[in-house]
């Protein structure tokens, strides 16, 4: 369907592109009007996001005309996903500027700042609801360069000017990318219109191995992600990017770095078929989460742990793009959106843990028997609510595969008391917990599938390869948690905290990275002799 | 000039080089962990020094500012706060600067106008010294790798998987993972862990080492170590406070020193990166230069300069507190026992500035209410266990150790032990959820099913329904155990007795007492703030004065204790009850406990101060509001509350900023005065201190604390790079114990900026501390002649002391060496 209308949602993007560049006058006034306006323009977008929501869920895609040329040009794209992220969006919009307005009080520069997220959040709405891929393509650089302008907030602290230099780089070579991606795409079906090269993909070519239009374009799309998201080896900004306020962190890892999932799952279509990039995005995606989630367990300080956690699912979301489940995906994202928003705003109550953390809990026992039982709780749980959901976890080895993770899960969740020296009460609350994770896992997945239906492909045949790709990887984390679970059992070893030095120093991936863009240079040419 | 090596034997150079580790070690102030984060005067290893002096040896060490800058109290001066006479007299104390006049000092102030600001550390280090030949900044290198080791080896719970033996001691720990890591080789630093692997074990043999190849020359080796110690001065901080609580149970400890030996090993290993440059020759003539500034050190113009216009600003201050109490009333100085009246309620408060204003306003409420100041400790030292805890915590001054023990606990047995199997529980099933939640894949388990839940969460913690995370009194508790729970005291009635006897003594509250007396403790109550327990009470270790408060009142209603303290002279009628409370500061509410065991003669009076006391909660608050930015009028109350629930309040109240006086006397002297809440109130009558034991406690101990707050306040506020904690939007918890600002750098002491300034203007001006005692002066006298580091402060210029006659006027200001001069007429 298309409608004039659709284009009314750009009133949310638009403003907050207002308070952008609504910073005028004195200070004081400036500061005032700025707060105002964004508390405005933020339940503007929350109510903009439910409407457009709501009419998607009623009337399905709806697109607007494009303004522009040659079939390149500004649309909005209503569906299940720019909804989904919309809202998402608008709702983080206003707890972060909300919590900036207060944060930063004070600040003199506190109206930049405000201007700037501003700014940035309608980058970020245009990126999602994007409808053609000039806009896409717009948005996504927009975004980024505005970023850039928050992380440089105190440009005077030369490590966030490092941080956002190695970030700058990575972005510019995935803009590159998502260029050529825009430009192969728009050749290949001359528009830009994303329904309509959804459509050409749907109809006529499969990329399948070969490189083809469609098939470079995927793998560029990919590599654009996988820079977007900071997967490894570029993660080293992400870890980095705590030099400005906390705001910034909240608003990068819960709406601006799962851009890369995003442009998965946007893109679904293209990729879905594309085997070269999908195993890309299942080894790189694989790998980061692997690699982030275990150095995350290494990290003293609280932000830079939450900064390595963000990797690593923004890696597992990447990952199961590959192998193609786009509504888990999805679920994913705009779940660990909000964890991650709240997580990064709620850092300074580490201490109230801090303090609360000296009770004396019963010890781990480290014994087999005991974590298989708790493997078996986990796994009977999940078997057991699958059955009355009836839901078909056994044809589709992806599906199995998934279900692993989640008991994987479960499993880490239930061991800790069962395997210990405590009663029966610990192991019941627990396995009550798994429970509850459990029916919330088959509740929501299916919700997303339900949600998602006709907005990206079914879960098509995979080919052997990337299923053995995602089975080695799900094999490693399944080695990986059993060897967790046994840990605090475990008498320290030498061996073991070298590793976890290593570890902890993110295997120097980042230090290289800082090598090569000289972090340690001065500013200023040759200072003066001491 | 070449530098010198002076040939010693190896053992002597050994004492001498580990006497010289010792003695800057002993330069640097502790942090305490967050968790029970409570103020330290960062100069405190410098009193011995004048303040002059240790602002000379700042600079040198580490560009330190003593003051703000000229601009500031030009300001002052155009704004007449600072008048000419202080000027003068501010002159008159001083010899290095030459003018002649206050306009010719006015001259050489203007010319130095706003460009005073910080300066480089003149003394070298090798890092700093590779920096500059290479133009890569190997300062802020070392900087961060020490201070990235550092932050995993005194982790205290935040990574799950601990990468550093926290076992070993500390320069085996380091050597370890310095052997190991490759970051320095990647970065550049070719060969730097085979340097490490060559070091001796022992942190002295290994610091021996180094200073022998980088030859330092000797006259200049504690200037030097102390520069380097200042580089990465937060985590010598914070191994200096593992030192000060050893030395308190009088155990030795050299973590400190072990800390100096990593940073010479640093220093060590960026000599051989200079020597494979051919560059060794740098570091020699930066020896050189570091023999001859060691040589004559003295204080420069432009830092005289700026001394003497922060003298004349504390000098206007302190014109203006004397003033204050020579144009009050008449004191009729009326003694407690002539006075016919009994006071319907004694109300005994912590010291605390923020408590100056709750009192003047129940006073206000209603004048038949006495208020006391006293350390709000309120003399129990004690060890504090809630519930279920492990281990207690030291809720006392730090000065002080526990000496005894107390266990949170629920009266009932049976439902003490549920409490506590059900806090274990949760907890146990706590920790569960969070190797889920963190933990290595399992963390993708949990996002998918769980992570949708922050939605709301966010939206209610954003609107101050809930809270982040639970307040960790409470966390694990039902709501029945909450209320239910009590401390229980364990000791002998002998010690009860002797406590309470100090307490009272301490307090000057040995007769008159009223029907009710309420002990008030205090605590702030705000949420996502690492800064809570420096809000909190410091006499009570960086906790809440509940537990203190409780454990008072209950002993002090002890029949069995009472009648101990009348064989001690002490008459507390059978009529006098105790109630203890609880002050927060942020919200400026007051809550009190043990209702329930109040007689039933007293409820009728005690409900009757419970509405006093809302009363002067809401005065309180509608004083305070302007400083917090919130418009007056009738939403006061609301807009307070709800600043103390916003999770983005990074200023939910002012602590103690503006701390600048401490007076000592009885409270009629002060009872008329507005103090601003910014003076610490003793009460003090030194006519029944026979012996001047309760003076001599006084000035050694809380006269001691508030000049470690005075000061600490003072230094974040001219100098908060080093002694202070920058910007709180940028506060990255470490260890869950510490503050990075940003993702690296040094470990963070001190305040933040915001703690200090409210945008526009500083809420704490640089002031040192007026000390005000109502006692003779030979007393005084007496007991600095006995405590040196007392009287240090004092005659070293960081406190000033003044002495008030027993009418109640400040008449004589201590001019040192037990000196005072009369104050002219005002």
């Amino acid at each position: 369907m298309t409608s004039v209308l659709a284009m009314g949602v750009l009133v949310a993007p638009a403003a907050f592109g207002v308070v952008a560049f609504g910073k005028l006058g004195s200070r004081e006034a400036s500061v005032q009007r700025v707060k105002r306006m964004g508390v405005v323009a933020s339940w503007v977008g929350v109510l903009v996001a439910i409407v457009a929501a709501g009419t998607t869920s009623l009337h399905g895609l709806s697109e607007s005309p494009t303004l522009g040329g040659n079939g390149l040009g500004v649309s909005v794209r209503l569906d299940a996903l720019s909804t989904v992220m919309f809202l998402m969006i608008t709702l983080l919009a206003v707890v972060i500027f909300r919590f900036s307005c207060t944060y930063l009080d004070g600040d003199e520069r506190q109206s930049v700042f405000l201007g700037r997220l501003a700014a940035t959040i309608a980058a970020v709405e245009v990126l999602v609801l994007s409808g053609n891929l000039a806009v896409l393509v717009g948005a996504w650089v927009a975004t980024s360069l505005a970023l850039h302008e928050l992380l440089v907030f105190y440009r005077d602290r030369p490590r966030a000017v490092i941080a956002a230099r190695k970030k700058f780089i990575a972005a510019r070579t995935g803009d590159a990318l998502l260029i050529a991606a825009a430009v192969l795409l728009y050749r290949q079906y001359d528009t830009g219109n994303l329904e309509k090269i959804f459509g050409g993909i749907r109809d006529t070519a499969k990329a399948g191995w070969s490189l083809n239009a469609v098939g470079v374009a995927a793998l560029c799309l990919a590599f654009a992600a996988l820079l977007k998201s900071a997967q490894f080896p570029t993660h080293g900004w992400l870890v980095e990017v705590m030099e400005t306020p906390t705001p910034v962190s909240a608003l990068l890892h819960a709406g601006v770095l799962n851009a890369g999932p995003f442009l998965a799952l946007r893109m679904a279509f293209v990729l879905n078929d594309a085997h070269l990039a999908s195993s890309v995005l299942i080894v790189a995606g694989g790998f980061t989460a692997l690699f982030a989630s275990v150095v995350l367990l290494t990290q003293p300080s609280v932000k830079v742990a939450l900064g390595y956690s963000s990797a690593a699912h923004m890696g597992f979301m990447l990952m199961i793009c590959g192998i193609g489940v786009f509504p888990a995906a999805l679920l994913h994202l705009v779940a660990h959106s909000f964890y991650k928003a709240h997580a990064f705003l709620s850092s300074g109550s580490v201490i109230d843990d801090a303090r609360a953390d000296k009770v004396a809990i019963p010890l781990r026992l480290g014994s087999a028997r005991r974590v298989t039982a708790s493997l078996v709780v986990a796994l009977g749980l999940y078997l057991v609510l699958a059955a009355a959901w009836r839901a078909n976890i056994t044809d589709d080895p992806v599906v199995v595969l998934i279900g692993a993770i989640l008991v994987l899960g479960t499993t880490q969740l239930v061991a800790p008391a069962l395997d210990s020296t405590g009663g029966r009460r610990g192991t019941g609350r627990t396995a009550l917990l798994a429970l509850a994770v459990t029916t919330s896992f088959f509740t929501l997945e299916s919700g997303a599938h339900h949600v998602l239906a006709s907005t990206v492909p079914e879960i098509g045949t995979r080919t052997g390869l990337e299923l053995a790709l995602f089975a080695t990887v799900v094999a490693v984390f399944a080695t990986v948690v059993i060897l967790q679970i046994f840990e605090p059992a475990r008498t320290k070893s030498r061996r073991r905290r070298a590793l976890a030095i290593h570890l902890r120093n993110g295997l120097y991936a980042n230090a290289l990275y800082d090598r090569v863009v000289g972090a340690l240079r001065l500013p200023t040419p040759r200072a003066e002799r001491v | 000039m070449e530098p010198t090596c002076t040939a010693i034997p190896t053992t002597d150079r050994r004492a001498v080089i580990e006497g010289a580790l010792r003695a800057v070690g002993g330069r640097i102030a502790p942090v305490w962990p967050l968790e029970r984060f409570v103020a330290v005067n960062p100069y405190m290893g410098l009193a011995d020094r004048s303040f002059a002096d240790a602002a000379e040896l700042l600079a040198r060490v580490a560009g330190a500012s003593a003051t703000l800058p000229a601009v500031f109290y030009l300001a002052a001066i155009d704004e007449g706060r600072i008048t000419a006479d202080d000027l003068t007299d501010a002159l008159a104390a001083q010899h290095q600067v030459a003018a002649t006049g206050v306009t010719e000092f006015l001259e050489l102030a203007r010319v130095l106008g706003s460009t005073s600001g910080p300066a480089a550390p003149r003394i070298p280090t090798v890092a700093s010294v590779a920096t500059a030949c290479s133009g890569n900044d190997w300062q802020r290198f070392c900087t961060d790798r020490v201070s990235a080791w550092a932050s995993a080896y005194f982790d205290t719970g935040q990574a799950l998987w601990a990468s550093a033996d926290a076992d070993l001691p500390l320069f085996a720990a380091w050597k370890e993972e310095a052997s190991l890591d490759r970051t320095p080789e990647v970065m550049g630093l070719a060969g730097f862990r085979s340097v490490v692997r060559s070091l001796p074990d022992d942190p002295i043999a290994a610091a021996e080492l180094a200073l022998r190849v980088l030859d330092v020359p000797s006259e200049a080796l504690e200037a030097y170590l102390h520069a380097l110690a200042l580089r990465v001065g937060g985590w010598a901080a914070y191994t200096a406070r593992i030192g000060f609580e050893r030395q308190l149970n009088h155990q030795d400890d050299d973590t400190l020193v072990q800390f100096l030996a990593v940073l010479l090993a640093w220093e060590l290993a960026m000599f051989r990166t200079l020597e494979r440059h051919s560059q060794a020759d740098a570091w020699h003539g930066a020896c050189g230069l570091l023999a001859q500034s060691a040589e004559r050190p003295e204080v420069g113009e432009t830092l005289a300069t700026l001394l003497v216009l922060q003298d004349a600003f504390d000098r206007a201050e302190q014109r203006r507190i004397i003033a204050q109490f020579a144009n009050g009333r008449i004191v009729t100085a009326h003694d407690a026992k002539q006075d016919p009246r009994r006071p319907s309620a004694q109300a005994v408060f912590c010291i605390d500035v923020r408590s100056e204003v709750f009192r003047r306003h129940l006073e206000s409420v209603a004048d038949d209410i006495d208020t006391v100041g006293f350390a709000g400790f309120f003399g129990f030292p004690i060890d504090y266990v809630p519930i279920a805890h492990a281990e207690g915590e030291a809720q006392c001054p730090v000065l002080l150790t526990p000496t005894f023990t107390v266990i949170e606990t629920i009266p009932d047995p049976a439902r003490a032990l549920e409490a506590v199997e059900d806090r274990r529980l949760s907890h146990q099933v706590r920790r569960a959820w969070k190797s889920f939640k963190m933990g290595a894949i399992s963390c993708f388990s949990f996002v998918g099913p769980v992570g949708l839940l922050y939605l709301p969460k966010m939206f209610t913690d954003t609107y101050g329904k809930t809270r982040p995370a639970t307040r960790a009194e409470d966390e694990g508790l039902a709501a029945w155990a909450i209320d239910a729970k009590t401390p229980s005291i364990a000791i002998s009635l002998e010690a009860q007795v002797q406590l309470a006897e100090g307490a009272l003594r301490g307090m000057s509250l040995t007769n008159g007492f009223a029907s009710i007396v309420l002990i008030v403790g205090h605590g702030a109550n705000t949420v996502n703030n690492p800064y809570n327990a420096g809000l909190d009470c410091g006499a009570c270790g960086g906790h809440t004065g509940e537990a203190n408060a409780r454990v008072a009142a209950a002993i002090l209603n002890d029949p069995a204790v009472r009648d101990g303290l009348a064989d001690r002279g002490i008459l507390l009628p059978h009529d006098t009850w105790f109630v203890a409370a609880l002050h927060d500061t942020t919200t400026d509410t007051i809550t009190m406990f043990d209702r329930s065991s109040v007689p039933p003669t007293h409820t009728q009076s005690v409900v009757q101060l419970q509405v006093q006391l809302g009363e002067a909660s809401r005065r309180c608050r509608s004083e305070r509001a302007p400083r917090l930015g919130v418009r007056a009028g009738s939403a006061v109350d609301a807009a307070i509350i709800r600043r103390s629930t916003d999770w983005a309040q990074v200023r939910p109240e002012w602590g103690l900023a503006g701390c600048r006086a401490f007076i000592a006397a009885p409270r009629e002297h002060t009872r008329d005065l507005d103090l601003a809440g910014r003076a610490f109130l003793h009460s003090y009558d030194w006519r029944q201190d026979l012996e001047f034991d309760v003076l001599e406690l006084i000035m050694t101990a809380p006269v001691v604390v508030a000049s470690w707050i005075n000061l600490q306040y003072y230094a974040s506020t001219v100098e908060n790079r080093l002694f202070g904690s920058g910007n709180k939007t940028l506060h990255n918890v470490v260890g869950k114990s510490g503050i990075l600002e940003g993702n690296g750098g040094d470990l963070r002491v001190g305040l933040p900026w915001q703690s200090l300034h409210d945008g526009t203007m500083l809420q704490h001006e640089p002031l040192r501390l007026n000390v005000v005692i109502r006692a003779p002066r030979d007393a005084i006298n007496n007991v600095l002649a006995t405590h040196r580091h007392v009287r240090d402060l004092f005659d070293n210029g960081w406190i000033h002391l003044l002495a008030m006659d027993d009418g109640g006027s400040i008449t004589h200001r201590y001019t040192g060496a037990l000196q005072w001069s009369r104050i002219g007429p005002i």
